[in-house]
């Protein structure tokens, strides 16, 4: 945060004097690359979008529900849905794909992803309180905070406690395969690049059944592009499901103040009811 | 050498794949200088365990903190012998077991408690607490009640998930494993270290928590209260010092293999992280909290180097064990209410 605030006043600061006092220029000049260098090539910082991606990646209309039924009419909540009324629906949401295009399923994939999708609440993982995998992290309806430094960079997302941690140096391949993978990020230029290997297959990109197998890679790129904005990109490729990799892109914005604490979200006791509650001695009615 | 397979077990068992490390006995240099960051401030940055033989509490067998090098090295020794006894592998056509009797959890592969005895600036140590000087912890009356009551629970009442031990639910690491204090346990006793100035971020590798200390900053409200409570800290010199209260009384009793302790929400626990080599930290704690203990009890631990890496410990998402100990519980019921009914009928 004081990071952030004192290279903003730097900037301000050299603005006004390249416009108050030419014979100073180089010296603004100076000043505001040395502010520049402390967002160019450093993530740290609270990041969240601002963007429908984790409702569905794809161009959509707004909808009546997670979880749509057929109706009289047309389609209307499902039953399981039904009572969480214009909270339980999706809002309408440009498509997060580079070209705005579809996602190019193999034709069995994209059964399957109509499928996921009419079982939304039974098969999103984030319905369970799982660990989102990679990209989906990013665009989750929760902040996250990156801390990078030399030797180390970390991510801690508000959600479910997810936490990456990207090696600096090639690991190498997986020992096993996990929900969030295996991360391997390096410096393109101004450019953070992020390998993400050996995720599980069992995570889901949004609330509409779109997702990879576990032979998916995903490499993210985040740019810098002022000291409020990152650029973020992330190529899925993955030959098992898709006919072509492709590219969805979005903007992290910085949080500031307050707002760039992360909260607890520890939401395993919150789905306990859900998934264990038939268990219980005295079911609830 | 670890075959390939091992490896792969291992990793998705969450191990550490570090399971020995060379604990020095060395005295601590007083002029020790840390690395440090960019701000000055000392470097903890990189992976830690505080894997270790040595208890919290001192065992009735010991009447010292210092425990002398020959005895420790036998201890030392002597689980050694057992953890290669136990690391056979498991006989897949022994029967099961008869009489109630449970099956045990893990065998020797599943578990990384430590290969050593603590060594505390040279010195081996039979406790983790140093006060009270008995280096047993000072329960109240009060508080050894909220204890067995608590037991009493885990032990005999399977009626609703909310009443199970946070292992059990996933919640958090049991043990206090993530603390406050952190505390070693059965396995996965690694931590990673990242620090910017306005933050100190623990990630405790059982069940992926990550302890985000704000430095120079307050507490939240009261109400807000956290799993692994709420964590301010500050410099004290080149030592860390870390203020942790408002704890979620879901994570009250941590409960280990070795330990029992029991934290309330309003508890203030202060740690003291110092580097006292390049791969050692001296961990001091100090638990207040009158609602349990009749005094503050302070403890002094070490975290040393660890190769790493720490991989991802998912404890929620393979949750067999919550459902399989309630669904468990309700069979019994059934067939409880089952036998009754026959015996009633053949009378």
């Amino acid at each position: 945060m004081k990071r952030w605030l004192l290279a903003t006043a730097g900037l301000l600061l050299a603005a006004s004097c390249t416009t108050l006092n030419a014979a100073n220029d180089q010296a603004s000049e100076a000043s505001v690359e040395a502010a520049e260098a402390s967002w160019k090539k450093n993530l740290s910082g609270t990041w969240r979008v601002m963007n429908r991606g984790n409702y569905d990646l794809e161009a959509h209309p707004a909808r009546h529900a997670m979880q749509l039924r057929e109706g009289p009419w047309g389609p209307l909540p499902a039953k399981s849905v039904v009572k969480l009324g214009a909270v339980g629906s999706v809002p309408a949401g440009p498509s997060m794909l580079k070209g705005d295009g579809k996602i190019p399923y193999l034709p069995e994939a994209e059964a399957q992803r109509d499928e996921n999708r009419a079982n939304w609440i039974d098969r999103d993982p984030e319905v369970k309180c799982y660990l989102p995998g990679v990209p989906r992290a990013t665009y989750m309806d929760f902040p996250f905070k990156v801390i990078q430094n030399d030797e180390q960079t970390l991510f801690v997302y508000e959600y479910a406690n997810t936490v990456r941690n990207i090696y600096m140096e090639d690991p190498g391949e997986a020992p096993v395969d996990s929900w969030m993978g295996q991360s391997y990020g390096y410096w393109e230029d101004d450019t953070f690049v992020v390998e993400v290997t050996a995720q599980n297959g069992q995570t889901w990109f949004d609330r509409s059944g779109n997702f990879m197998s576990a032979l998916g890679k995903v490499t993210e790129r985040y740019t810098p592009i002022d000291a409020h904005h990152i650029r973020y990109e992330a190529t899925i490729e993955d030959e098992e499901t898709f006919s072509e990799p492709w590219t969805i892109e979005m903007t992290l914005y910085r949080l500031v103040g307050e707002d760039a604490e992360l909260q607890e979200f520890n939401c395993v006791e919150f789905v306990e009811e859900m998934l264990y509650g038939h268990l219980r001695k005295e079911p609830l009615q | 050498m670890i075959g390939k397979l091992a490896k792969t077990l291992m990793a998705g068992a969450a191990l550490a794949a570090t399971l020995s490390f060379g604990a020095s006995a060395q005295t601590w240099d007083p002029d020790y200088e840390p690395p440090r960051m960019p701000d000055g401030t000392p470097s903890f940055q990189g992976i830690w365990t505080n894997a270790s033989l040595t208890s919290l509490e001192r065992s009735a067998m010991s009447k010292s903190l210092t425990v002398p090098d020959h005895v420790a090295t036998a201890i030392e020794n002597g689980m050694e012998a057992r953890m290669a006894a136990d690391l056979e592998p498991t006989d897949p056509d022994a029967p099961p077991p008869t009489g109630g009797q449970g099956a045990g959890g893990y065998n020797t592969f599943w578990m990384d408690p430590g290969t050593r005895i603590m060594r505390v600036n040279g010195e081996a140590r039979s406790s983790i607490i140093v006060e009270p000087e008995d280096g047993r912890l000072p329960w109240s009356e009060e508080g050894k009640k909220t204890m067995q009551e608590t037991r009493h629970v885990l032990d005999n009442v399977v009626t609703d998930p909310e009443i199970r031990a946070s292992g059990e639910r996933c919640t958090v690491g049991f043990g206090s494993t993530g603390g406050a204090p952190m505390l070693s346990v059965l396995y996965n006793n690694n931590y990673q270290f990242v620090q910017e100035p306005e933050t100190v971020a623990i990630v405790v590798e059982m069940n992926h928590n990550t302890r985000l200390i704000r430095m120079n900053d307050e507490h939240r409200p009261a109400n807000m209260l956290g799993w692994l409570g709420d964590s301010v800290g500050e410099w004290d010199g080149d030592t860390l010092v870390v203020h942790t209260t408002n704890f979620h009384p879901g994570n009250a009793y941590r409960g280990a293999t070795r330990h029992r302790i029991y934290i309330t929400e309003d508890a203030d626990v202060v740690e003291r992280f110092t580097r006292v080599s390049d791969d050692e930290i001296f961990y001091e704690f100090t638990v207040t909290d009158p609602d349990v203990y009749t005094q503050p009890w302070k403890g002094e631990a070490v975290f040393r180097s660890s190769e790493g890496p720490i991989y991802e410990y998912a404890c929620h998402e393979a949750n067999y064990s919550l459902p399989g100990i309630l669904g468990g519980a309700r069979l019994e019921e059934k067939e409880a209410a089952e036998a009754a009914q026959k015996s009633g009928a053949s009378k």
